[in-house]
């Protein structure tokens, strides 16, 4: 974990793409709102190794999401039943259930769908936000962040040997 | 574009899938083989063994080596083993933790074989066995003694008995207690010799009148606890006699009761003992409903699918969800468990077993279609054809399960009527029997059209040889069983001509043997009673006598309190009075004296002048002769 945090915070104050760290942060959010076991997060994972996003803001994310994901399971699983059992997409959900590797998705599963679909909704906004936050952060934070005592301390720390073996 | 791909992503995609299929291959056989152990243990209610799983790749499957399922009733025999058991799985279902198989062939199946080692695991098991005297035991030649019944049966008798007992001995303590804070005859007699003391005697002065009345204030105090103790003594025995009244009245009620309802238990009448098919039949019959019920309700909750079974399994998938699977109308269901097809074979009765399964799952709901069994033996010995076919549909939440059984040719082994040394030494069976269960409820029927019988018997009373003569005559019969009520108290009814024949002859012998059994029931019951009864009744006079003796000493305290000491003033006042009338009445007296002593005298002197005239009178009649 806290080699997870070095790599993070290496991610976060180096010249990596923002775009980059946000939005591996914000597609951790599908894995950490619907069941792990899932061949969908298996398909998310190989879009994280496949495309040019930060895997520690990726992985630090999921971590993070599925706290959250626990929490909102009761929500999930509540508007996966309203769309599953929705009158009007019956038809396209049957149609879709016919395709047995649709159905290895577990698109069918209440908590899966309720999950997917506020990860989705999510998806941009976080990545936005996260996007600004980081900016914001370099802009006005990093220098101010680096001149606190706190972080003097940090830097005579295991923490900070590992963050700068990282940094390189 | 192309600045946006990290290929190597690709290799290290491959390398993770690559890494979880290998772990699942390997852990795969250990995950089935416990996975069957567990989940049949659970149902089985006795230990589930598999020697080994083979796993295959191409074609997915699984081979089961060597499973034994063993006898909860019996942990060192199986109910069922088999050798092998080999099925294919579909890859798509499994990757989403669904085990689907579309066919199952299980070899060499056989049932009740020994075991080298017990299958028994510790659970609670509720005997079932003592609910009910079998049909076999309520027989002429095998009633129960009234002492057996005694012995077995929960009455009402001893137990009213023990409680009267019981609640003597709490009592009886209770009432010592009170009685000892109660003063005894001797400290009566003590109070009233005191208060005698006190309140008679001249009071000399002021001192000894205080002195005194400090004295009987102190007995006056005294009086009032021991009233109070002879009060409480009083309420305490009031209690206790009155409890113990209606003990005693509830125990004199009890044996009646009692025959009542031993009388309606061990019913010698209508579908008892005169119900000679039930006797041929019966034992057996209830063993296999046994059987085949044990294992439906074994099953059974795991057929039922409801709401509220799914609201269990999510909760016991914490910490997280599982939500919940929604299914649509498909060709290709995907319950979590399924085999589409089964074939077990074994050999049985001399011959072959074979059963086969379709669709066998505990989610009918989410395929649709029930699951059914059927069996039939080929080249069996003793029971020829058989046919039989168990439907299980719980498609919707009230399932219905329909069981057809039909035997061509069933040559019965000597079956004991338990009457009179009789038995059905051969016959040959046909049978063709249904049952249903709905909503919890059993409805089966059974014929059975007996033939080529042969009754035999050896006994020797005018009954046994009356019974045999008329069995003899008998070649065949037909045999009717209903079976009817709720399915974990079921009712067996059966019926026969062979009833109708021989009723008459048994029915007077069970009239006398009934009568015979009450009137012993009746008399170890009076026995009872007396024993407990006449002791406390005893008891229970010696409390009223005690409680009259309270109430006598009550108000002997009572009057003893009612004693008071006159004043000193008082007590001047009297005397005063006293020596005034005294006085006055002396005085009195002395006048009274004194007026008769003045009459005597006047009298004398009257009756002397009287004796004088007279004697002048006297003298002059003298002078006159």
């Amino acid at each position: 974990m806290l080699t997870l945090l070095a790599r993070l915070f290496k991610a976060i104050n180096s010249d990596a793409s923002p775009g980059q760290v946000a939005f591996a942060f914000a597609l951790a959010m599908i894995v950490g709102f619907t069941p792990f076991w899932s061949f969908l997060n298996l398909f998310v994972l190989l879009i994280v190794l496949l495309v040019r996003i930060n895997i520690s803001a990726f992985l630090f994310g999921a971590v993070i999401f599925s706290m959250v994901g626990y929490l909102i399971d009761p929500l999930s699983a509540s508007l996966g039943e309203t769309i599953l059992t929705n009158p009007e997409l019956r038809e396209t959900w049957t149609e879709l259930y016919q395709n047995e590797w649709a159905r290895v998705s577990a698109f069918n599963n209440t908590i899966a769908m309720g999950g997917f679909v506020i990860a989705l909704i999510l998806l941009l906004p976080v990545t936005i936000i996260s996007r600004l936050l980081i900016l914001q952060y370099r802009h006005r934070l990093l220098a101010y962040v680096n001149r606190l005592r706190i972080v003097q301390v940090l830097k005579a720390s295991k923490f900070w040997a590992l963050y700068t073996t990282f940094a390189g | 574009m192309i600045k946006w791909i990290r290929w190597w992503g690709i290799l290290g995609f491959a390398a993770v899938v690559a890494l979880i299929a290998a772990l699942i291959i390997v852990a795969l056989p250990f995950i089935i083989k416990a996975s069957i152990e567990f989940v049949g243990t659970k149902v089985a209610g006795a230990k589930v063994t598999l020697d080994d799983v083979d796993v295959t790749l191409s074609p997915l499957g699984v081979r089961l080596n060597h499973l034994q399922v063993a006898d909860a009733r019996s942990p060192m025999q199986n109910l069922v083993e088999f050798d092998e058991a080999v099925a294919d799985l579909e890859l798509a279902p499994l990757l989403v933790g669904k085990a689907i198989s579309n066919e199952v062939s299980v070899s060499n199946l056989q049932f009740h074989t020994e075991r080298s080692e017990s299958g028994e695991i510790i659970v609670e098991v509720v005997d079932e066995a003592e609910s009910k005297p079998s049909l076999k035991e309520q027989t002429l030649e095998k009633l129960p003694s009234a002492d057996e019944i005694l012995a077995k049966e929960t009455l009402k008798t001893p137990q009213a008995a023990d409680d009267l007992k019981a609640t003597w001995a709490a009592r009886s303590e209770e009432v010592d207690a009170a009685i000892g804070a109660v003063p005894g005859q001797a400290a009566l007699d003590n109070y009233e010799t005191e208060i005698t003391a006190i309140t008679s005697g001249r009071l000399e002065s002021l001192e000894d009148f205080n002195n005194r009345k400090a004295r009987l204030d102190e007995l006056k105090k005294q009086f009032k606890k021991d009233r109070e103790a002879i009060q409480q003594a009083r309420d305490t025995v009031q209690a206790s006699r009155k409890e113990l009244s209606e003990k005693l009245t509830t125990l004199k009620k009890a044996p009646g009761e009692d025959l009542t309802y031993l009388k309606d238990k061990y019913q010698l009448s209508g579908v008892g003992a005169t119900n000679l098919t039930g006797l041929l039949f019966g034992d057996d019959a209830a063993g296999w409903a046994k059987e085949a019920l044990y294992w439906y309700n074994r099953v059974l909750p795991y057929l039922e699918s409801d709401d509220d079974d799914v609201a269990e399994e999510q909760d016991e998938k914490a910490p997280r969800l599982a939500g919940r699977f929604v299914h649509f109308p498909t060709s290709d269901p995907w319950p979590d468990f399924m085999i589409r097809r089964a074939r077990l074979t074994g050999p049985f009765d001399g011959g072959q077993l074979v059963i086969e399964g379709r669709d066998i799952t505990h989610q009918q709901a989410i395929i649709g279609h029930p699951t059914v069994f059927t069996a039939t033996g080929e080249g069996l010995q003793k029971i020829g054809d058989l046919d039989a076919k168990l439907t299980l549909d719980h498609v919707n939440p009230k399932g219905q399960d329909v069981l057809t059984v039909a035997i061509s040719d069933w040559k019965m082994a000597p079956l004991e009527l338990g009457v009179a040394g009789a038995e059905l030494a051969s016959s040959r069976v046909k049978l063709n029997a249904i049952a249903t269960v709905k909503n919890g409820g059993v409805d089966a029927s059974a014929d059975a059209r007996v033939s080529q019988a042969k009754f035999s018997g050896d006994g020797q009373t005018v009954f046994a040889k009356e019974l045999n003569a008329a069995l003899k005559g008998i070649t065949q019969f037909k045999v009717n069983a209903a079976v009817g009520g709720r399915i974990k108290n079921p009712e067996i009814k059966f019926g026969s001509d062979l009833d109708r024949q021989i009723n008459t002859a048994i029915s007077k012998r069970l009239s006398a043997k009934q009568d015979e059994l009450e009137a012993r029931l009746q008399s170890r019951l009076n026995a009872k009673v007396a024993e407990s009864a006449g002791e406390y009744a005893d008891e229970l006079q010696a409390l009223i006598n005690m409680e009259g003796s309270l109430n006598d000493k009550l108000n002997s305290l009572k009057d003893l309190a009612g004693n008071e000491l006159e004043s000193f003033k008082a007590q001047q006042e009297r005397e005063a009075k006293a020596k005034v009338a005294e006085e006055k009445a002396a005085a009195q007296a002395k006048i009274e004296e004194e007026k008769a002593a003045a009459k005597a005298k006047a009298k004398a002197e009257a009756d002397a002048e009287k004796e004088r005239a007279k004697n002048k009178a006297k003298d002059k009649l003298k002078s006159l002769f």
